[in-house]
């Protein structure tokens, strides 16, 4: 069905819409800061258990027997899974690459440290983990993988034996004459670059309470997941049930940020209910199994990354060699990561052709997860490092390279190498914006001061894009099936004029329940206070995916602004109806049904509404009585992938500039930021607080990956980061305050014009940070390629840089 | 082996409680399984995060890092305190408006942190801001808009005891 | 990450408390103190005491006073109630320095000043500062009570003079001298980390403005804190200035043996550390003396 969606703000039937643009108040926020929200782990069911996982303390490794006889004595157990269990009941899952998958418990082998291998249900999670421990489990150890290089070896152990290859997938991307392009070029750029392993860590881990219904043969699972539906589908899938005989029921969140997981444990307390006999099981992931063992890791990446250059600084092909260490299977859609570079993969540039040689590796570490982003943020990491070094060479201001080779504002929409379509964009504004916003050349002058002093300050300027609203044609090359990414709503008015908004995903944090309240209340004028939203299970929501690749925000104003359209068109007509007029002359004026022209000629919402409730006998009979409409929302115009991967994939592009400035101490290595200034442009700005909310947050995160956080594993695959004393998330301490700033150039190709936002500028600042670290080197000979830049590695280079220049 | 239970009461929010629980159990587990105040959440277990604290005796402390039998006989404030009826604390209503939140998840801990501090220093500086907070770790806000919540939460709570002080005169 | 089962008791007198051990002398006795190290470990089952005693009901354990030349802290004193001392601003801001590096407010509003001495994790700043400023350990057990002073109670890795019957009752640190320069610093991932290698110093100047007397101490570096008593050795009766100190750093870093190593920082950059460190606490402390080639406060 055809419905127009307001485009602008102009289009609502409201002559003085009043919320939508605004920072308004969140309306999820006086059940949070009251500590009222049901997350997951409050919620307790009559007779419920509690579940611990076994999982193993070593890489790789046959299982020869595992005891249960002990755990099975101890007073307060009621059920104990292993194996053997889900072998008999469930199937891998599904997975990108496909086929890369195995099943939730280790069933003849362990491939890393934290898979499960048994789990217990009992009376509480302290007489679990005493179960636990009394399992034996004889382990027989096998050589291990935990180097990707090492791993594509022939004769190298084999992660998954039955694939006979550790490679998951290998496979070059060519977009354009690329070899004539370097062979043309007045000067080539390359570089090896390490992207670390690191991780999303939500502050609430993963959570679920599942249960089996034996009689029905149906799950029903209370969870604190990200999109209900598709984690119902996988789950489905693994059981070998219908669809429609697993019921997910999202619960509210404490972040996500694509690295909630979850799957695993999920399946493992799905066989403890069952095997409970549909006793309900909650099984709530502690910190140390989400750091070892959920879906806390990703983007392990080995970059070499050449560049075309002319001497006037145009760049004219990108060559990109990634080789990812996926971990042990393809279950969290690792994959995906590695594939949506292809995206944006020339960032905010004209670059003609490119190349993308991708090699994805199993080893014997945790299956990567999603994150924040979801791969493009070591791209650009890398490919930013390339335009500085570039610019350095050539003796550019690394503004000005940007600027040279920034797609201009008249060439929108823009295809870029890789496919993708561009919607908007005035990047030299964002530019000239975060210059004049740092104040650019006083940074410049300070820098100059500061190295008179002895001091290593530098200076960043980057530009990176980021990829809004998803569609999963975008990862058909990597073998995920496209199942559709649709957002429904369905907006409904009662009989005293009260408004509910249903929606099919649990609160998350982007204040998503806020926008759905803001484009309610002025495309039908009334106040907050006359609207719900109302998030439900995947048995009763409209078909939703939820938040995910930076499309929450486009895709529910869609949906919302959609089922609004069609519920003001329904009271048009019966109005219409009701004053004997066309429906041609009828219309809803700032939450009234007035006749056109016919002053007086009016009735307000609940008297239409109470008149559909109360004489549905009466309506045309192609009218539904229900006072309410649903729409569902998808990204129009998405193509499928050509033979090189090529696709309108991401319906948004939207784009920042960041300007940092750090000084390194160059005896220990420890980097403070001194001042950092962004400015961006992600169209339409629904809540400008929220949105900067993500900005801010995003940064923090950037930080983290630039700077401090990294999962460590040893060669024989034991992590050495197992807490948070290890693993080192950003304080308040490390992220310092930002100068803000912003264009908005409105998406012609979403309703309101806005582009997705979500994932923000964690594709910005550590490229951004690394510049300028790199900068603040330079005196001194040395280039970090390596995030994160810890105090130890820069120092590493440092000293490096020392012993060569005292060597020549 | 079995190990006894331990009779314990204590006060929180003002209302007394009394729980037979074993040792191990820890004040978080306590606090949200026994005595259902679910609004203090639980991130790391290792005292890292910060999201479990609570006030005790008036300070912040980590209720994963403390036995439950260690509370016999204390007075706790958790995030379940602060607010009366529906009315909001100075400090809930300036994380709501500065938008000092996303997910949430971590501002219970947040919230009585800044409860502590602003009892002992009610004009803090930046830097006081950020050495009280340096152990709460929020993943959402990049901390920025809690630095604004707790300067207008700061301010408020400043308007209010000068109000009360010159209508007392 | 639920504890193990264990048995617990909760004396309310430091003599209940040495019975106590006395009864369970053959037990995996643990004693808990502000817990802000034990009860991770508890949460983890890393640590899976049969028994735990419990010494936050002793009031008697829990004081500040001046008596004659040293502050004598109880050990179950709260680090935030160190913070919070007028008496320790006054007397010993070293220890004040110190403390405001432990962790965050919330873990020092229940670390206390006994547990972090007992528990002497080679990167915590309380060893390091008791062997820096000479503190003496006030120790209870089943025989009586004795002293110990710090360079006897630090037994390396985690281990102390302390006996499974022991109680360490008090921390006696010595106030500091008027003239005396100090300084205390660390290097840590992130404010209120564990230090990947940290250092204090402390200093007094004869007349003609020469080091007469210089102490120095490491930690985050090695299995244990240590004092650099041939460092310090080399640098009394010298002119304090630039190029001293570097030789003084260099001989910290050269002397260190089995530098720690681990995620964070290689035993190569812990080494430099402990030279880096060296010559900033050195600046630092000749400077708060008032001596030649010292640093102002708060310059780095």
């Amino acid at each position: 069905m055809s419905v127009e969606i307001p485009k602008t703000l102009e289009d609502f039937p409201n002559s003085s819409p009043r919320f939508v643009g605004r920072g308004v108040d969140r309306v999820e926020d006086p059940h949070l800061v009251t500590g009222r929200t049901e997350f997951i782990d409050n919620v307790v069911l009559p007779g419920m258990l509690h579940a611990a996982i076994l999982r193993s303390p070593v890489a790789h490794a046959r299982i020869t027997g595992i005891d249960v006889s002990e755990a099975e004595k101890l007073p307060g157990v009621f059920a104990i899974v292993t194996g053997e269990d889900a072998k008999r009941w469930s199937f891998p899952p599904p997975t990108a690459p496909e086929e890369w998958g195995t099943h939730c418990m280790a069933t003849d082998k362990v491939r890393y440290v934290g898979e499960p291998v048994a789990a217990v249900a009992a009376v509480d999670r302290y007489v679990a983990e005493d179960a636990i421990e009394l399992i034996a489990v004889d382990y027989e150890p096998l050589e291990v993988v935990a180097d990707p290089a090492k791993a594509m070896e022939p004769g190298s152990p084999l992660v998954i034996e039955e694939k006979g290859t550790n490679v998951m997938l290998q496979r070059v991307f060519n977009w354009g004459e690329v070899d004539e392009a370097f062979r043309d070029a007045d000067r080539v750029f390359t570089e090896k670059f390490r992207w670390n392993r690191l991780g999303a860590n939500p502050l609430e881990t993963f959570g679920v309470i599942a249960q089996w219904d034996p009689v029905a043969g149906s799950l029903t699972l209370r969870a604190s997941v990200q999109s209900a539906t598709h984690f119902g589908l996988g789950r489905a899938a693994v059981f070998g049930l219908p669809s429609n005989k697993v019921r997910v029921i999202g619960h509210p969140h404490g972040g996500s940020f694509g690295g909630k997981g979850g799957t695993r444990g999920t399946d493992v307390t799905a066989l403890l209910t069952r095997k409970a006999g549909g006793r309900p099981v909650k099984w709530i992931e502690d910190r140390a199994e989400y750091l070892t063992g959920g879906g806390s890791q990703s983007w392990d990446r080995h970059y070499e990354v050449s560049l075309a250059v002319k001497d006037d600084g145009r760049v004219t092909g990108l060559d990109v060699k990634l080789l990812d260490d996926m971990g042990a299977t393809g279950e969290c859609f690792g994959a995906i990561n590695t594939v949506k570079p292809l995206a944006a993969f020339t960032g905010p540039y004209t670059i003609p052709v490119a190349r993308y040689d991708l090699t994805i590796v199993a080893t014997n570490k945790l299956p990567q997860s999603p994150y924040r982003g979801m791969g493009p943020p070591p791209h650009f990491c890398a490919l930013e490092q390339m335009m500085d070094i570039a610019a350095r060479d050539l003796e550019i201001d690394p503004a000005e390279m940007r600027r040279k080779n920034f797609i201009p504002k008249d060439a929108f929409p823009y295809t870029i190498a890789s496919g993708n379509e561009y919607d908007s964009g005035d990047y030299e504004a964002v530019l000239d914006g975060a210059l004049e916003l740092s104040d650019y050349p006083e940074l410049r002058e300070r820098q100059a001061r500061a190295r008179a002093e002895g001091r290593c300050v530098g200076i960043g300027v980057v530009s990176a894009i980021e990829p809004g609203v998803f569609d999963w044609n975008a990862y058909a090359i990597v073998g995920v099936q496209g199942i559709g990414v649709p957002e429904g709503a369905t907006v409904s008015i009662d009989i005293l004029g009260k408004i509910s908004i249903r929606v099919g995903f649990a609160l998350e944090g982007q204040g998503q329940y806020t926008l759905a309240t803001q484009l309610v209340a002025d495309y039908f004028n009334v106040g907050f206070e006359d609207i719900t939203v109302v998030p439900l299970d995947t048995f009763s929501a409209p078909p939703a995916f939820g938040p995910g690749g930076s499309r929450l925000g486009v895709a529910l104003t869609g949906a919302v602004l959609g089922a609004c359209e069609k519920l003001r068109a329904k009271l048009v007509r019966v109005a219409a109806g009701l004053f004997q007029m066309d429906p041609e002359q009828v219309d809803l004026v700032d939450g009234n049904l007035v006749a056109k022209g016919v002053p007086g000629v009016e009735m307000s919402m609940p008297q239409v509404v109470g008149t559909m409730l109360a004489r549905s006998d009466l309506l045309p009979p192609d009218i539904d009585p229900r006072p309410e409409a649903t729409y569902v929302w998808t990204a129009a115009g998405r193509t499928e992938a050509d033979e090189e991967g090529r696709a309108k994939s991401y319906l948004t592009a939207a784009q920042a500039v960041h300007v940092v400035m750090v000084e390194v101490d160059p005896e220990t290595g420890l980097v403070e930021i001194l001042e950092y200034c962004v400015v961006d442009d992600c169209g339409t700005r629904l809540n400008p607080a929220t949105v900067e909310g993500q900005t801010e947050g995003s940064i923090a995160q950037g930080i983290g990956a630039a700077l401090l956080e990294e999962y460590v594993y040893d060669d024989q695959g034991q992590i050495l980061t197992s807490s948070y004393m290890d693993y080192l998330l950003p304080t308040i301490n490390e992220v310092p305050a930002t100068k803000k700033g912003i264009v908005v150039t409105p998406s012609p190709f979403t309703p309101l014009g806005a582009k997705g936002c979500g994932e923000g500028a964690m594709h910005t600042t550590p490229a951004a940070i690394l510049s300028a670290i790199n900068d603040a080197l330079v005196p001194l000979g040395a280039r970090a390629t390596e995030v994160p830049a810890s105090p130890n590695r820069l120092w590493n280079l440092i000293r490096g840089a020392k012993e060569r220049t005292a060597g020549e | 082996m079995t190990t006894q239970k331990k009779a314990i009461s204590l006060s929180v929010n003002g209302i007394s409680y009394e729980a037979s629980i074993e040792p191990r159990m820890t004040l978080a587990d306590l606090l949200r399984g026994e005595l259902v105040l679910t609004g203090t959440h639980v991130g790391c277990e290792h005292g890292v995060c910060g999201a479990c604290t609570v006030l005790l005796d008036g300070r912040a402390v980590r209720a994963c890092l403390m036995l439950a039998v260690q509370a016999d006989g204390a007075s706790l404030t958790t995030v379940e305190g602060l607010e009366t009826d529906g009315e909001l604390h100075p400090i809930q209503q300036a994380f709501i408006e500065e938008h000092g939140l996303q997910c949430g998840f971590c501002t219970p801990g947040f919230l009585l942190t800044v409860h502590e501090l602003l009892e002992n220093s009610p004009d803090p500086s930046d830097d006081e801001v950020r050495d009280a907070l340096g152990g709460q770790i929020c993943r959402c806000t990049g901390y920025q808009a809690i630095l604004r919540s707790v300067r207008l939460a700061a301010t408020r709570l400043r308007d209010a005891q000068a109000a009360a002080s010159s209508q007392g005169s | 990450m639920k504890p193990a089962r264990f048995e617990y008791a909760a004396p309310d007198s430091l003599a209940e408390a040495i019975s106590l051990l006395e009864q369970h002398a053959d037990d995996d006795v643990k004693i808990l103190a502000g817990g802000q190290s034990l009860v991770p470990l508890l949460n983890m089952r890393m640590a899976r005491p049969e028994f735990l005693i419990d010494l936050n009901r002793i009031a008697e354990l829990q004081y500040i006073r001046e008596e004659a030349g040293w502050l004598a802290i109880g050990a179950m004193t709260r680090k935030r109630a160190v913070e919070e001392s007028e008496l320790v601003r006054q007397r010993q801001p070293a220890l004040l320095a110190a403390t405001q590096l432990v962790g965050h407010p919330q873990i020092r509003n229940r670390g206390t000043v006994g547990g972090s001495m007992a528990h002497a994790d080679p990167a915590a700043e309380y060893p390091a500062l008791a062997l820096l400023l000479g503190v003496e350990l006030r120790v209870a057990g089943p025989g009586g009570e004795r002293r110990i002073p710090a360079a006897d109670f630090f037994h390396g890795y985690l281990a102390t003079a302390l006996e499974p019957t022991d109680v360490l009752t008090e921390v006696r640190i010595p106030v500091l001298d008027p003239g005396t320069g100090w300084s205390f610093l660390e290097v840590a991932r992130r404010h209120g980390d564990f230090a990947m290698g940290g250092a204090g110093a402390t200093v007094r100047l004869d007349a003609s403005g020469k080091l007469s007397e210089v102490r120095i101490a490491l930690f985050g570096v090695g299995a244990a804190a240590l004092r650099l008593h041939d460092v310090e050795r080399e640098l009394v009766g010298e002119q304090p200035g630039e190029a001293l100190f570097q030789d003084a750093g260099a001989r910290a870093s050269q002397g260190l043996e089995d530098p720690l190593s681990d995620v964070h920082a290689s035993a190569e950059y812990r080494r430099n550390l402990a030279r880096v460190l060296t010559v900033r606490v050195l600046e630092e402390a000749v400077g708060r003396a008032g001596g030649a080639g010292g640093r102002e406060e708060g310059s780095r």
